[in-house]
């Protein structure tokens, strides 16, 4: 009786965290105008988002135990994330290019691959989180590791400029009509052995 | 005049309704539904380590060796909590005994296979689900820049998994070891914890489609079909379905936050499960998420798949 009564209360706060993350990244989308929703619930969206994260201690201090328990609670059941796959609209995806350049003027095009179908959709994801705003501060970092990577494979390259940028696909009247994707660059950098710049 | 006591009587509401929801939680079950859990596991494990063996090293090793470099993940983690386990604690145990992060990487991938393959045939049940929860959490943790839905789909049934009352009657482990049988209500309580959290999984999912217009006019399932690199079908081909495809989203807004619902009703039971089984199908073979798909359906297999149901009464657990 009594492991039956623990069982209980487990499912009973597994739920409830599942249920606080689920909604949080719900409001979040109502919140950001994603969604199909009146832009005049947005606040109120907002702010029942940031009630859901504060039940998940994520408004405690980054060395709150509270906060650390929950958060290791939620990876470790693997459900730290909300399940708004492909939801509520599915964005464009992007796509990292980097132009190498050679002593010899020769300029090559080239792009951080990797060798199996499941790692590559991996590196999809990767590049999708480059665009997200919360990965701002790390974004030159993570770009620098991958033009590292082709450079490793080409070491007589003396410059790589890389383009990041959001890919539109055609929408299947614009594909009709013979309408291609379109390119939109959102940041580049430009990497040396000796020195990288920002542009 | 009992029914009409029981019905002016005001404790006794809260209480029938209390006994009602332990009887839900604590169904009497046989172990069917976590043979077929720990075999789709075992395959989603083994076939998860297969899948990335060429590219292991360059998702996970540390800077300067692989793509990006794992301790870029494993400080958004440790950011999260630093209590969280990673690859990066078993590359520092590995140092201690002079072994390279490269072999330490080797070891957790052979690791990972074998779990799955012990999984698969029910050999040391147990510890095998426990290695594979938690060899899965570290490189999905460690590797979090590379992760997506499939990864955090698999750490929750292999959780579930290591908490379940393993071994099941089909496992190696069984026929060697003749083991008391399973406590009917606490088998009944994990595949319940499954089945309401497959509907969790798909209420919100559905719910958070239906507040997207793309998924009303057909153009968020063309562009998920046309998304390099698994453009599988020709956009050409595609095109000629133009007017099917409005259908087919709404259809899939409606099987997904439809799921709590008709999924417990034994008449619309299997037409749901049997079309909820065929999306991740086609997600599997058409965007080329093979791993999303699988463990999608081994979860569905094992929540809804098997409906044997040990008598009506519920026995009181010890």
């Amino acid at each position: 009786m009594f492991s039956e009564r623990i069982r209980v209360v487990w499912f009973g706060i597994h739920f409830f965290l599942i249920t606080a993350v689920c909604f949080a990244g719900l409001f979040s989308l109502i919140a950001d105008g994603a969604t199909m929703l009146p832009s005049a619930l947005e606040p109120n969206a907002r702010k029942a988002e940031i009630a859901a994260a504060w039940l998940l201690g994520k408004q405690a201090g980054a060395s709150s135990p509270a906060r650390q328990g929950i958060a290791t609670y939620l990876h470790a059941a693997g459900i730290q994330a909300g399940y708004a796959f492909f939801a509520p609209n599915i964005p464009s995806y992007h796509r990292l290019t980097l132009e190498l350049f050679y002593d010899d003027g020769r300029i090559e095009h080239e792009s951080p691959r990797l060798r199996g179908k499941a790692a590559a959709r991996r590196l999809e994801s990767l590049l999708d989180r480059l665009a997200d705003e919360r990965y701002e501060p790390i974004r030159e970092v993570l770009v620098k590791m991958l033009a590292l990577s082709v450079w490793r494979q080409h070491s007589d390259v003396k410059k790589i400029r890389a383009v990041f940028g959001s890919v539109t696909p055609p929408g299947m009247t614009e594909f009709e009509h013979g309408k291609a994707e379109t390119f939109e660059p959102m940041f580049s950098f430009d990497f040396s052995l000796r020195e990288e710049g920002k542009r | 005049m009992k029914n009409l006591q029981n019905r002016v009587d005001p404790v006794s509401f809260p209480q029938r309704c209390w006994e009602r929801f332990i009887e839900f939680l604590f169904p009497a079950e046989d172990d069917r539904w976590l043979g077929m859990f720990r075999i789709g596991l075992g395959v989603q494990v083994a076939v998860y380590a297969l899948f990335l063996r060429s590219d292991w090293h360059d998702l996970f090793a540390s800077k300067g060796k692989g793509l990006v470099g794992r301790e870029i993940g494993e400080a958004i983690t440790s950011f999260d909590s630093p209590l969280i386990p990673k690859l990066g604690w078993l590359v520092a145990l590995g140092r201690n005994v002079n072994m390279s992060e490269e072999a330490v990487l080797s070891v957790v991938w052979a690791c990972l296979l074998s779990v799955g393959c012990f999984l698969l045939l029910g050999l040391f049940c147990r510890p095998a689900a426990i290695v594979a929860w938690f060899l899965h959490l570290c490189t999905a943790e460690s590797g979090g820049l590379f992760a997506y839905g499939a990864d955090n789909f698999m750490t929750t049934a292999l959780f579930y998994l290591m908490l379940s009352p393993l071994p099941d009657r089909y496992s190696f482990d069984q026929w060697v070891v003749k083991t008391k049988p399973k406590n009917p209500q606490l088998l009944g309580f994990w595949r319940r914890v499954l089945q309401v959290h497959l509907c969790f999984v798909y209420f919100i999912g559905g719910l958070a489609k239906c507040l997207g217009n793309g998924w009303w006019n057909g153009s968020n399932l063309w562009r998920a079909l046309i998304r390099p690199p698994f453009t599988l079908i020709s956009p050409d081909i595609l095109v000629r379905f133009k007017y099917a495809l409005p259908l087919l989203g709404i259809s899939i807004c409606l099987l997904e936050v439809g799921y709590p619902i008709f999924i417990w009703i034994k008449k619309t039971r299997r037409i749901w499960l049997v079309c909820i089984l065929a999306m991740h199908a086609a997600i599997g073979v058409l965007m080329g998420l093979y791993l999303f798909a699988l463990i999608m359906i081994v979860m569905n297999l094992a929540a809804f798949g098997t409906n044997r149901r040990i008598g009506s009464h519920r026995f009181i657990s010890s």
